[in-house]
């Protein structure tokens, strides 16, 4: 031991001590400091992303002018934007896309009606766990749409179909992603809950539910994001047979893209495509995004 | 019951034995993993009486946290019973409240202030809201936390989630709180600062109070009684009088010698076990 102590403080550069008394302000020189108006503006974050789509627009709109693309394959960004806005003030777009959502709202609520129950048996009984992963892992891959055949045949050119393939692209995702985060909730919490003597449905609605909402709005968010893509493209095979209609207005967004297509309102067909992504951005961003900052990002369970 | 008197009178000559809050007696605790049913504690018996800080001690493996959880509720013995003021424990109340060593046993989404709240009201502590509040507020302005009664959880450090933790399971007012190890995820300062506020709490309200520990130290510290429990599975080794002890005295010869006390105890077990474990591989 002492020899090796020995060994040890020789290898050892024994240097001085010292202290330090701490620079003035003024040696430092910018301790803190006002950013510029351009440094601020670029922090924004809209800012910065609204930049972007500006620059995707003058690409297009130049690259149609300059390079001379005809209408009939790719129109310009101005006569994309002035269809758009000629759907919305003439043809009355936005029936159309009230059409589209208020399927897709039936839709979704009966789907995640029927993810909860599932979920709700896949929690209290083994069967249903079994059931419950054994069914997503099966159907979950299947894409919604390569139903549609089937569901036309089952319930004929209508409403029902077109909510039948909804729900496969609702429920699955839903009830998986409900599930998982139930079973991700830490045994401390549910300790927590049972201390205080919550039994029951008081302790799924005031401990598990809010304990996995982090996955329960993933769940949402995937479901609402599958639907959207399923409903349009149903909307696209059933033409203009939706609701048995012939008026302009009578079917959703998708039938208006079909529609104008076979007309070869090529700018239409680009205004169509524009409104998907909008009722799709709103959605995302105006409704979960919202909910998310109230919630989750607010308690601090997701970033 | 009479025949329970004349036994706790012989081992320890009190002047008068009062009733026990807590009753353990011939409890073995059992619980499975994937492939192993595992003994926790064997025939473990203890009385925990009103305004005691009585410690659990023991190395890891002697089932002090499951004999916690049972004592909670959450784990029923396969022999032997558990009595909480006579009455046998079967599931987890808000008459004995657990406070964790895990810093998520705070709910994410209620603020310091809701938390005490949401257990008052379902622990049917408090029938109203304002009731709830105001009692929030005393235990708050008790663990010093009045600045922070609208922040969420995340945003506060480890030692004050304790803190809130502790002021919930404290505004309850349980017959007996039952804290499983509530400071070893903290760093060794503010552990200290922690063990010196639950003592001065306990000089406030003298609560009852089971407490869970693998620190020599901190049982000294914390404890008015001590029990040690020697491992695989857990069984009572002894129960020892640390209420002479706090930080005050922590270099005092008698605090030395009970830790020392306590260390050769725990210690002799431990070099067993070493032995026994080298024909082994």
């Amino acid at each position: 031991m002492a020899s090796r102590s020995i060994a040890e403080r020789s290898t050892l550069y024994i240097r001085p001590e010292f202290e330090n008394t701490g620079l003035g302000v003024a040696a430092i020189g910018e301790v803190e400091r006002p950013l510029s108006l351009i440094e601020r503006i670029s922090e924004i974050d809209p800012v910065r992303k609204f930049s972007v789509l500006v620059g995707i627009v003058v690409i297009w709109q130049l690259y149609t002018v300059i390079g001379n693309v005809p209408e009939l394959m790719f129109p310009t960004f101005s006569s994309t934007a002035a269809a758009l806005i000629d759907a919305f003030v003439n043809e009355g777009l936005l029936f159309n896309i009230w059409n589209s959502i208020s399927i897709l709202l039936i839709g979704y609520t009966i789907g995640i009606a029927i993810a909860a129950v599932l979920v709700v048996l896949g929690v209290t009984t083994r069967f249903g766990a079994d059931l419950l992963t054994t069914l997503t892992a099966m159907l979950n891959p299947l894409p919604a749409i390569a139903l549609l055949p089937m569901a036309m045949i089952w319930f004929g050119l209508n409403n029902q179909a077109i909510i039948f393939t909804l729900l496969h692209s609702i429920v699955w995702p839903v009830a998986l992603n409900t599930h998982t985060g139930f079973q991700s909730v830490s045994e401390t919490l549910r300790m927590v809950g049972r201390n205080y003597g919550l039994r029951g449905l008081p302790y799924i609605c005031k401990v598990l539910i809010p304990a996995a909402l982090p996955s329960i709005l993933t769940g949402l968010r995937i479901g609402w994001a599958f639907a959207w893509r399923t409903l349009i493209a149903a909307e696209l095979i059933f033409g203009g047979s939706v609701l048995g209609a012939s008026g302009k207005n009578a079917g959703g967004l998708g039938w208006v893209i079909f529609q104008n297509q076979m007309d070869l309102r090529i700018s239409y067909v680009f205004a169509g495509l524009f409104a998907v992504i909008l009722v799709g951005l709103i959605i995302e961003n105006g409704i979960f995004r919202n909910v998310e900052d109230r919630t989750v990002k607010r308690w601090g369970m997701q970033r | 019951m009479a025949d329970v008197a004349t036994r706790t009178a012989g081992k320890a000559p009190a002047v008068h034995a009062p009733e026990p809050i807590l009753d353990v007696s011939g409890v073995t605790l059992q619980y499975k993993t994937k492939e192993h049913l595992i003994t926790a504690t064997y025939r473990v018996g203890f009385k925990v009486f009103k305004s005691d800080r009585f410690v659990l001690l023991g190395p890891s493996g002697c089932g002090k946290s499951t004999l916690l959880k049972g004592v909670a509720g959450y784990l029923k013995p396969v022999e032997g019973q558990m009595r909480l003021k006579g009455q046998v424990i079967r599931e987890p109340g808000p008459d004995r409240v657990m406070v964790f060593q895990e810093f998520d046993q705070l709910l994410p989404w209620k603020t310091v202030k809701q938390n005490i709240t949401f257990a008052l009201i379902n622990g049917g502590k408090c029938a109203n809201r304002r009731e709830a509040d105001e009692i929030a507020m005393q235990y708050i302005r008790k663990v010093k936390l009045e600045r922070f009664e609208d922040t969420f959880p995340h945003m506060l450090s480890g030692g004050m989630k304790q803190r809130v933790a502790i002021a919930r399971g404290m505004a309850m007012e349980p017959d007996i709180l039952l804290m499983d190890e509530p400071f070893a995820a903290l760093d060794a300062l503010t552990r200290r600062q922690m063990q010196d506020e639950l003592l001065q709490l306990w000089e406030d309200t003298k609560f009852t109070v089971l407490f869970v520990t693998h620190s020599i130290e901190e049982a000294v510290i914390v404890g008015s009684r001590i029990l040690i429990l020697s491992p695989h599975p857990g069984q009572v080794k002894a129960e020892l009088n640390a209420h002479e002890y706090s930080h005050a005295n922590i270099g005092s010869d008698g605090f030395a010698a009970l830790q020392r006390r306590i260390h050769a105890m725990i210690f002799a077990d431990r070099v067993l076990e070493d032995e026994l474990a080298v024909p082994h591989g």
